[in-house]
């Protein structure tokens, strides 16, 4: 292993690496949002809505996330919509964070003791205020270890949208390999980088988590 | 003056009849104590009054509000429905306080988010409710904080913030252990000396001698007698009431 290589390469991996931060933080807000809504429909069952929030999880879930980028950016030109590829990234990495994300809420939601419903209606309040006020609130930290699985994904698929030409981190390692010839360097290397940031972002989480435990320690 | 009038009111979960027919009439300021053996249908006859179960046929009337059993959902219905539960204060087995919030906050929940009353409003008014039912020094503390009788104080404390016009308690005792039991009767009692309104769902026979103004007795479904205490602890008419009596005394 030939240390001038990583020291050499290292500024453009980490420039990648910001392209890679920023796919995954953009969508994972958008995900987010996406998911959220999409759990909700389904929850109270708004007419028609829901069936089609239920036709948009069973098809993100039941293909491929490379087929939903190939699609967005390769299909969607032959009926007008042209994309850039990093439009089409962060829209295909939302849509598909967004529909696991949807099911996290869900079930998150549905965890949450059914008394807690029962209190909060017996006392008047509408089924939106009982879960704006009692249960989403109690939610959030059940929901936290799976959003976070789903981060987690989603940071590491980013390194899919390399095959519609963005230079995320992956896609700089092919290229800086192409020159070098030294792929176990190279990719190890990125794989270090991948391995820090996630580890980064999960200490966040558990921060995170701890925050919205506070009422259960005594 | 009846505030609470309840006509043919049946309930079915499936094939299974829980509710056949009950016909009951709850007067301003009286406590009325629901007794009978498991699977009686109290609890449900308790939870069909503020609509936690869907009544299958009958009528529930509370205050100016009367809602039919089996009309269409729509807007217009759960709007009734909604202000009947606003005007009955339930208290739980399982006390379901808010575990995310302190017991004040819990207290100051009601009126903020149905009355629309003011932060600084609310918290006078729940400081003043958690003192009466003997909580005024655990306003800040969270439930995970606290006994289970004291739980079940800040739950009453909770429901009386409403200002409602009847308080219903499912069996508020019966998950508490033995000697908490009796500082949540107390306030109860409390509460009726002031002319409160009250259903009481509960095995505590001596409570109920103590507060009851009328006992009804409940088997499969059905009111099998009722009357005053002394009725129906000292002379029970009917064979089923005696034979409940005689297990549980």
């Amino acid at each position: 292993m030939d240390f001038t290589i990583i020291i050499d390469s290292l500024p453009s991996l980490l420039k990648a690496t910001l392209m890679t931060i920023l796919l995954a933080g953009i969508s994972i807000v958008i995900a987010l949002l996406i998911g959220f809504i999409t759990a909700i429909v389904r929850i109270i069952k708004v007419k028609f809505l829901h069936k089609v929030a239920g036709l948009y999880v069973s098809v993100i879930r039941g293909t491929p996330l490379l087929v939903q980028i190939f699609v967005i950016y390769y299909g969607l030109p032959q009926i007008g919509i042209s994309l850039d590829p990093i439009s089409s990234g962060i829209v295909a990495l939302s849509l598909n964070a967004g529909a696991y994300l949807s099911e996290s809420f869900r079930a998150s939601i549905l965890a949450v003791d059914h008394g807690q419903t029962e209190a909060a209606m017996s006392m008047g309040m509408t089924y939106a205020q009982s879960l704006k006020r009692i249960i989403l609130p109690q939610s959030l930290r059940i929901a936290i270890p799976t959003l976070s699985n789903s981060f987690i994904i989603l940071i590491k698929d980013t390194s899919l949208v390399s095959v519609i030409t963005v230079t995320e981190l992956l896609q700089m390692s092919s290229l800086i390999i192409a020159k070098t010839f030294e792929p176990l360097t190279i990719y190890l290397i990125a794989a270090a980088i991948y391995w820090v940031v996630i580890s980064s972002f999960t200490v966040l989480l558990d921060k995170m988590e701890l925050r919205t435990s506070k009422y259960l320690v005594r | 003056m009846s505030i609470i009038q309840v006509t043919n009111l049946k309930k079915n979960f499936g094939q299974n009849e829980v509710l056949q027919g009950i016909d009951l009439s709850i007067n301003k300021s009286e406590v009325v104590v629901i007794m009978g053996p498991s699977g009686s249908g109290k609890s449900t006859l308790l939870r069909c009054l503020n609509f936690l179960e869907e009544p299958s046929a009958g009528t529930i009337e509370i205050g100016d509000y009367q809602v039919i059993a089996g009309g269409k959902m729509d807007r217009k219905r759960k709007k009734v429905i909604r202000e009947l539960r606003k005007r009955t204060g339930f208290v739980f087995q399982s006390f379901n306080l808010f575990p995310h919030k302190t017991a004040i906050e819990n207290v100051m929940e009601g009126p903020i988010a149905i009355h629309g009353t003011s932060k600084e409003e609310a918290r006078k008014l729940a400081e003043s409710q958690l003192i009466k039912v003997g909580l005024g020094d655990r306003c800040d503390h969270y439930p995970v904080q606290l006994s289970g009788g004291q739980q079940q104080r800040v739950a009453i404390a909770r429901s009386l913030a409403l200002n409602p016009l009847v308080m219903l308690y499912d069996e508020p005792t019966s998950a508490l252990d033995p000697e908490l039991v009796q500082e949540v009767l107390h306030v109860i009692k409390a509460l009726a000396l002031e002319g409160m309104t009250m259903i009481i769902v509960t095995h505590e026979m001596n409570f109920a001698k103590e507060v009851a103004d009328r006992v009804v007795f409940m088997d499969n479904g059905l009111i099998v007698e009722q009357g005053t205490s002394e009725e129906i602890f000292g002379s029970p008419k009917e064979e089923r009431t005696r034979k409940f009596l005689s297990m549980v005394e």
